[in-house]
């Protein structure tokens, strides 16, 4: 059975039982590329839940929403997917009992951006996982060619730690052995090394791009807040003018409200239109945090204390003391 | 609209000498929200504060902004003028152009041009402050001392007579803690017991009293004023009603253990009262080494007792108890020797720890006074008293001086020659501390009359030699090894926290220091408060210290409950914390940086159309608040937000600030 | 981007605890110990309470130069108040500087209530560093 079956099967499974009255997952879509989540309360929805290699989005955030209406949602999740059921679980945002987390091993998912740029894209039916290779179903003459993953990775997925789910219930599938293939720092350090008014050129040609549509912060599971500030009248806490000090502003204060608590799995970044490079800067924090305090990797260990919520009487400081 | 009112002050020539007081006014009149300017030479006299008044009622003014000193100077000064004329006391908003301008600022007008900026920032934060109330507190007129060492019962005692209720709870089955182990005391030498007895007597009788020993509090919650504590009293397995403490019972009991009294110098029974004057003077059950709890058989003491007031099957009491006040007097262990292999503790039986030898010298001692050697039973000749075993001790001991092994080892030399004539003290130390009253002098008689040889040196070896023991060491001072061969050792062992003093202290919701110490609230200014409003320190628990300090430190806590438990309420810290619920996620993020353990969360159910929600938020217990604001930055949405510095106010001033 | 310019007078946002820094600050001006007027005070209990949008209101509404002071470590009124200000601002700080603010301009420093002669030479250093670098342009509002 392939993981497209397991997940039909599975879902159908629960929703007949009743051991969940929802169940997030993936399904296809028109194009190769698409796996748009799905909500089903209904056994007969299963069939369209769809395995591939596009799975990227996390649908830990739904949850938020979906249990004020349901008792218990069953969800599907890869290994930096429960990153961010950790951290909501770690915000007293779900409780646990009421998620079934179904995990699903993950060797790394395919980028649509590096298909197109190999010219891949047009014709493009299907996209599938072999062992090391993906497996590209060509329309016309050609049929099938194989490529080698590790060139159609996401860059998440070459950088990503955890491929197999930290929390769930049950598994789909074995677990997978997968090496952290690049550094995600750096980047970090590149633009780190650029004189002050370089850095500050870059980013205000980066951060002059924001248009302001929050979906980097709605589709964050540390941006989990009931009422976020930059939504908030009174107090202003961002103006409403469209200038770059309020984008700026806006850029700053998010990453520092998910400072230590960020679970570095890029969603912000992903779901960016303007193409900010968001993970540039929410690492940034994490090395900082990391070289001033300690090792530290958000939504591993719900019970622990994030960096910014205790310290060492004897804490270095990012500043002078004197 | 917010109607401000600002008041500027000269200060006499303090500030109009720099600050041109006209131009501050003109401008002030110009500032969002201000309704009336208008100076005054001295605006805290009574002149000046009549005018504030008359003012505020004659222009209708609601917000207040007084440019002066500073409002550590003066804020409640003006906060009652702004009450007396029927405004909420903290609508008033002070502007520093006093300190923070016209003292610093002399050159030119830069002055003038700041202390508008000063009265800018003041008028936008008042016109966004909120009326305050403070809480008023009603106050429980109980005290809760923990631990029943000198310290614990000074305290008790000095609460009690001044006629407020106390519990004291002591873990052990008798009240008297450490001293009760002491022979004599340094510098007086008067005998412990003779000094100690006769307030553990007064403990037990007094009408104010309530002892609990054999008992340890598991659980406190609430605050100053308002604490609720949950007691176990430990079950003795005796009927205490019913026991007249006639100690038939023990007699015959067919187990032996150490004794812990006496520092594992001696036996005891599992049915067992501690020492002599213990208090109360009534047997308690070593469940632990009872041979009918372990076995299940003997009951031997159950058929002797004539009043019938064993009972095995007593169970633990547990009450909760309201308090307004708690003292914390627990005192202190002495450290243990596994690093200090160097000195053979525990392998000869004739190097001793110095509680051990206070007890072989004491007259009720296992020994009955004499100081024999535990090996032979004979008196020594020649003892070596070993100074700072493992106090000043970085690598492997504490760090910190234990204060009081240079004046006990004096003691213990004295008593040597005392008890046993022509035995031959010598002392090894690294520095003599004696500060303290008639200390330098007693351990002057200690060389001087008593002939104790003190050698500066540290030792690195004790070991047999025959029935006697080797002592290798370095004299210091002519940085020559030094070997003697001495008939007993004794290490002065360094005093250390209690082991469960962190989890005491987490209970209670106050510090310890690196080395589990108790931490006080200023180690100058507020030596027996904690950070925690309402529980006092008193004692060893808080640092090294001997009798007398521990005492003085006692009597000190008890003024501060005594001046707390006089009072008819408290009155509250109004610029505390405060969680919009509707706002609030229930992240409790507030909750992990508070000091004062003031958040928690709460649970609360609210209608979303059809279906109802159960939720977590934190919620702020105004009386722990203390109002310095750290949760309401950990609060990414805002929610939590301080009364007094919120927000609003600090954008606004921001604002004004840069204008 | 910063040009020094001529009679540039810079604008400096000092966020103070109540308990040490504006104590440090009252003392200075009781020992009359002058300092640049370019600081500006802002009264907080704790330097706990200073949030990081706070510096960026600030520096979005024309400061220069921003600096949040506290009581010593271990010193705090409130006990730790201000371990929290040390981890929270170092991070800000850092990520002020990747974002291209000149590290001089945010600054974060610990004086006490008998230090009224190290806050005007600290307020008298930083004014001085911050003359030098001259207006801040970034992260400002458009004029
Ligand atoms: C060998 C030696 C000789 C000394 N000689 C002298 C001397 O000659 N002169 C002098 O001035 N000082 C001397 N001292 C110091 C003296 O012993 C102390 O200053 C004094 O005993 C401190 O009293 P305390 O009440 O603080 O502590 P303790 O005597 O330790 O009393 C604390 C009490 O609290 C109880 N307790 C602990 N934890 C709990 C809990 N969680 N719940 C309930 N109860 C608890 C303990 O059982 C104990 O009864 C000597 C010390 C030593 C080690
Ligand atoms: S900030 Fe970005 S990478 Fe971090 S948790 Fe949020 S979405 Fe994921
Ligand atoms: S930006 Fe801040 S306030 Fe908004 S959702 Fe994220 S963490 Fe919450
Ligand atoms: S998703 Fe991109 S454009 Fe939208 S607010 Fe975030 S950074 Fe700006
Ligand atoms: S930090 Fe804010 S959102 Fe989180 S529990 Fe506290 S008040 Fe609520
Ligand atoms: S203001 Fe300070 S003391 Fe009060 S609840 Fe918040 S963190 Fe605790
Ligand atoms: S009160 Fe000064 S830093 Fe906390």
């Amino acid at each position: 059975m392939n993981l497209t079956e397991k997940m039909r099967q599975e879902a159908a499974q629960i929703l007949e039982s009743k051991e969940a009255d929802l169940v997030i997952g993936w399904g296809g879509g028109e194009y190769y590329w698409q796996s748009p989540p799905l909500f089903l309360e209904d056994a007969a929805g299963a069939a369209e839940l769809a395995f591939s290699p596009f799975i990227v989005n996390n649908l830990a955030k739904y949850l938020l929403e979906e249990l004020e209406s349901h008792e218990k949602a069953a969800l599907f999740v890869k290994g930096c997917d429960t990153r961010g059921i950790n951290r909501l679980l770690q915000d007293h945002r779900i409780q646990r009992e009421a998620v079934l987390l179904i995990g699903v091993p993950c060797a790394g998912l395919a980028d649509r951006e590096k298909l197109k740029a190999a010219g891949y894209d047009a014709g493009l039916l299907q996209v599938e996982r072999q062992g090391d290779s993906f497996i590209l179903t060509l329309e016309g003459e050609e049929g099938a060619r194989e490529v080698p993953a590790g060139e159609f990775l996401l860059d998440k997925c070459l950088e990503c730690r955890y491929p197999n789910p930290l929390v769930y219930d049950r598994l789909l599938g074995e677990e997978v052995q997968k090496p952290r293939e690049r550094d995600p720092m750096a980047r970090v350090r590149e633009v780190q090394k650029k004189p002050v008014d370089e850095k500050y050129a870059y980013w205000q040609e980066k951060l002059s791009r924001c248009i302001r549509c929050y979906a980097c912060r709605n589709v964050c599971p540390a941006c989990n807040c009931r009422e976020c500030i930059f939504d908030q009248n009174a107090p202003r806490w961002v103006g409403k003018a469209n200038q770059l000090s309020e984008k700026q502003n806006y850029n700053i204060i998010r990453s520092f409200h998910i400072a230590g608590r960020c679970i570095d799995c890029g969603e912000c970044q992903r779901a960016c239109p303007m193409d900010i490079p968001l993970m540039e800067i929410n690492r940034k924090i994490i090395q900082d945090l990391t070289e001033l305090y300690g090792e530290y990797e958000a939504g591993i260990d719900p019970t622990d204390v994030p960096p910014l919520g205790t310290y060492r009487a004897e804490d270095p400081a990012g500043f002078s003391e004197r | 609209m917010k109607r401000v009112g600002v008041f500027v002050c000269w200060c006499g020539s303090n500030i109009a000498a720099t600050v041109d007081i006209e131009r501050v006014i003109a401008a002030a009149r110009k500032m969002p929200n201000v309704v009336y300017a208008s100076d005054n030479k001295y605006m805290c006299s009574e002149l000046g504060q009549a005018s504030i008044r008359e003012s505020i009622e004659k222009e209708n003014i609601t917000r207040v902004v007084i440019a002066s000193c500073s409002p550590r100077m003066h804020e409640n000064t003006f906060r009652k003028t702004v009450a007396a004329a029927g405004l909420n006391p903290f609508y008033l908003e002070i502007a520093n152009i006093r300190e923070h301008c016209s003292w610093v600022h002399k050159e030119g007008e830069v002055g003038t041009v700041k202390a508008i900026s000063l009265v800018r920032t003041a008028v936008a934060k008042a016109a966004r402050n909120e009326p305050l109330t403070p809480s008023s507190l009603q106050i429980t007129k109980r005290a809760l001392v923990i631990g029943a060492g000198i310290a614990g019962i000074q305290a008790a005692l000095d609460i009690a007579d001044s006629g407020y209720q106390v519990d004291l709870v002591e873990k052990e089955p008798s009240i008297g803690g450490r001293m009760a182990q002491l022979d004599k005391t340094f510098p007086t030498l008067d005998c412990s017991a003779c000094i100690l007895t006769p307030k553990m007597v007064d403990v037990a009788q007094h009408d104010n009293i309530t002892l609990h020993t054999y008992s340890v509090v598991e659980k406190v919650d609430g605050y100053v004023g308002n604490f609720t504590a949950t007691i176990r009293k430990k079950s003795r397995g005796i009927d205490m009603e019913k026991c007249t403490g006639c100690g038939i019972c023990y007699e015959k009991c067919p187990v032996k253990v150490d004794s812990e009294f006496e520092a594992g110098m001696a036996k005891r029974r599992a049915i067992y009262v501690p020492f002599p004057q213990a208090v109360p003077n009534k047997p308690v059950i070593d469940r632990e080494n009872c041979r009918y709890f372990t076995q299940g058989k003997c009951k031997v003491c159950q058929k002797l007792c004539p009043a019938g007031a064993v009972d095995y099957e007593l169970e633990d009491e547990v009450l909760t108890v309201e308090y307004g006040a708690i003292v914390v007097a627990t005192g202190f262990d002495i450290l243990d020797l596994q690093a200090y292999g160097e000195y053979g503790y525990g392998k000869h039986p004739d190097v001793l720890t110095s509680l051990e030898f206070e007890r072989l010298v004491n007259a009720s001692g296992p020994t009955g006074g004499k100081i024999l050697r535990p090996s032979d039973g004979k008196p020594p000749r020649t003892v070596a008293f070993i100074q700072c075993v493992g106090s000043r001790d970085q690598a492997k001991g504490k760090a910190y001086c234990s204060k009081v092994c240079c004046m006990y080892t004096a003691k213990h030399a004295i008593l040597l020659r005392e008890k046993v004539p022509g035995a031959k003290p010598i002392v090894f130390y690294i520095d003599v501390r004696t500060p303290g009253k008639d200390y330098e002098e007693f351990y002057n008689r200690a060389t001087d009359e008593y002939g104790a040889t003190y050698i500066r040196g540290q030792v690195g070896k004790v070991y047999p030699e025959g029935d006697r023991l080797i002592i290798r060491g370095v004299d210091s001072l002519s940085a020559r090894p030094v070997e003697l061969e001495v008939d007993m050792v004794v290490l002065a062992v360094a005093v250390t926290a209690r082991a469960d003093a962190a989890g005491v202290g987490r209970m209670l919701g106050i510090t310890t220091n690196a080395h589990q110490f108790f931490n006080e609230a200023h180690p100058k200014l507020r030596p027996v408060e904690t950070h925690s409003a309402g529980i006092y320190l008193a004692g060893m628990c808080q640092g090294p210290k001997d009798i007398p300090e521990a005492v003085a430190q006692a009597s000190a806590a008890a003024v501060k409950v005594v001046g707390l438990l006089n009072k008819d309420s408290l009155v509250g810290n109004p610029t505390v914390a405060n969680v919009d619920e509707s706002m609030c996620s229930g992240c409790l993020e507030c909750t992990q940086v508070c000091p004062y353990d003031a958040i928690k969360e709460k649970s609360i159910t609210e209608r979303r159309g059809r279906e109802t929600l159960t939720r977590t938020v934190a919620e702020v217990n105004e009386g722990l608040c203390q109002g310095c604001g750290a949760c309401s930055v950990a609060c990414r949405p805002g929610a939590n937000n301080l009364k007094g510095f919120t927000n609003e106010q600090i954008l606004a001033e921001v604002d004004a600030v840069c204008l | 981007m910063s040009v020094a310019k001529e009679g540039f007078e810079p604008l400096i946002v000092a966020f103070c605890c109540n308990w040490c820094s504006y104590a440090g600050a009252d003392l200075a001006g009781t020992g009359r110990m002058p300092y640049p007027a370019n600081v500006r005070i802002v009264r907080v209990p704790c330097s706990s309470r200073v949030n990081p949008s706070f510096v960026i209101r600030a520096f979005q509404r024309g400061a220069d130069g921003v600096i949040v002071a506290g009581c010593h470590p271990g010193d705090c009124h409130y006990h730790s108040g201000n371990f929290f200000t040390r981890r929270r601002l170092s991070v800000l700080r850092r990520l002020l500087e990747y974002m291209g603010i000149e590290p001089e301009r945010f600054q974060v420093r610990w004086i006490s209530g008998s230090e009224g002669a190290k806050f005007a030479q600290v307020m008298t250093d930083l004014t001085a560093d911050i003359r030098a670098l001259g207006p801040n342009r970034k992260l400002r509002d458009a004029l």
